[in-house]
């Protein structure tokens, strides 16, 4: 028989699951309305207990029921705990995308190619990683960032975090990313091309994934 | 104002030290402090960044300026300029990242009081604000409306326990005496007290280096 406390234990298994995950695993949708569901009958049940005292409860006259209280209490407690924990994770993992200027369309193409086809994304629960909210907040925190970003655009926030060593670097193309301008003319990034240019016009292209920097 | 100061007043070297290179200096110290203390540190409200983002403006118009230009000579400038702008823009971000990531951990601590929230920059409190709004709608959207009322406060002490989390005041800091100075440290077993000279370097916790940080009898390092 499941305890109190039991699901929510694996909700934090699953978020120290995900901190040293590089992607995203599904959202526990089940899960989630599962702990919440043992906190609101928790709840219910010190309601119903407490009732026949009509609010002059005391505890040392009935302390069997004094301590089915305190562990419904503290249930609930550690449940909503469990939840903040789980939420938290998540989101810190999906600003950490935001940072990395990938973005929902992007999440979800992963899923659809991984997965079995487009179909799998339009089923409820199935398609992608990310629940609704989730995928709200993401969005949410996307606009909030560049609002940040956006005071501060000679600095470009989301740049490389790596002290720059050299003005100029070779790169080789992984995937085809099209013409760039520079500011040295316009560079045509096919792929397995390589070339030796300014750090600061390809980094965005690096933390994609097209460009590779060679050392 | 101490004597140190009153002799700083009068030293030709040091009104000699353009604006842009003391400003490059209080960057620096500003970013080495912010990465190694434990907590937010206090904004500096005297323009400084105000300054260095006008001075990057600058310098990025001076870039543009020189690009047309094919003479080798300039060319040469051009980079040494951009290889400096380049340094200069990543202690700004990295300074600020710094601060983003201490905020993001106890947003609700530094938004608690009056005191915490004067350490902030504006756009800081704008971000801050707006991120633990996103934070809350989230919780409340996903599984927190669904709790009883009683439950759905994200700031509650009960029990003893804060649910604000603090950052850890009690962790250790490197600290580099800028004036003979006596120092104390409370230990595990026992506390410590000591005479610093100028230039020694000592680890000590956040909390009792603090004060000396702040009197700028020290810096962190």
């Amino acid at each position: 028989m499941p305890m109190y406390g039991d699901l929510g234990n694996k909700l934090v298994q699953h978020a120290k699951r995900t901190q040293n995950l590089t992607h995203l695993p599904p959202y526990q949708t089940e899960l989630v309305r599962a702990v919440t569901r043992e906190v609101r009958d928790l709840d219910k049940d010190v309601a119903s207990l407490l009732e026949p005292f009509q609010g002059s409860f005391d505890p040392s006259a009935d302390q069997a029921t004094a301590c089915t209280l305190l562990v419904n209490h503290l249930s609930m407690r550690r449940n909503k705990r469990c939840l903040l924990a789980y939420h938290r994770t998540r989101t810190d993992k999906l600003e950490e995308l935001v940072w990395s200027g990938s973005d929902v369309l992007d999440l979800a193409g992963q899923q659809a190619g991984g997965g079995n086809g487009a179909g799998a994304a339009v089923d409820s629960g199935g398609g992608s990683s990310l629940s609704p909210q989730e995928e709200d907040y993401f969005r949410q925190y996307g606009d909030l960032l560049a609002a940040y970003k956006g005071q501060w655009t000679d600095v470009d926030l989301t740049g490389s975090l790596e002290p720059p060593r050299d003005l100029f670097i070779d790169v080789r193309v992984l995937k085809d990313a099209g013409e760039i301008q520079t500011e040295y003319g316009a560079i045509n990034l096919t792929k397995n091309s390589q070339f030796y240019v300014r750090q600061g016009d390809v980094e965005r292209l690096i933390a994609q994934g097209y460009l590779q920097k060679l050392g | 104002m101490d004597i140190d100061d009153i002799l700083r007043d009068v030293d030709p070297t040091f009104h000699a030290i353009p604006q842009e290179k003391r400003d490059l200096q209080a960057l620096t110290r500003a970013w080495i402090a912010e990465r190694s203390a434990p907590e937010l540190l206090p904004w500096p409200s005297n323009g400084l960044f105000e300054r260095i983002n006008g001075n990057i403006k600058q310098q990025i118009e001076k870039v543009e300026e020189m690009t047309g230009d094919m003479d080798p000579k300039t060319n040469f400038a051009l980079i040494v300029i951009q290889t400096e702008l380049e340094r200069y823009r990543y202690l700004v971000r990295s300074y600020l990242r710094a601060r983003l990531a201490k905020l993001d951990r106890h947003a609700l601590h530094y938004l608690s009081t009056d005191a915490l929230r004067a350490r902030l920059s504006e756009m800081e409190l704008a971000y801050a604000t707006r991120h633990q709004a996103l934070l809350h709608n989230h919780y409340l959207s996903s599984f927190l409306s669904s709790f009883p009322a009683g439950l759905q406060n994200l700031n509650d002490a009960a029990g003893g326990i804060s649910m604000i989390e603090t950052p850890d005041l009690e962790s250790a800091v490197f600290i580099r005496a800028l004036k003979d100075t006596p120092v104390e440290g409370r230990g595990v077993d026992t506390d410590e007290a000591a005479e610093m000279q100028e230039g020694d370097i000592v680890i000590l916790r956040w909390a009792d280096a603090k004060s000396l940080v702040e009197a700028g009898s020290a810096e962190l390092v």
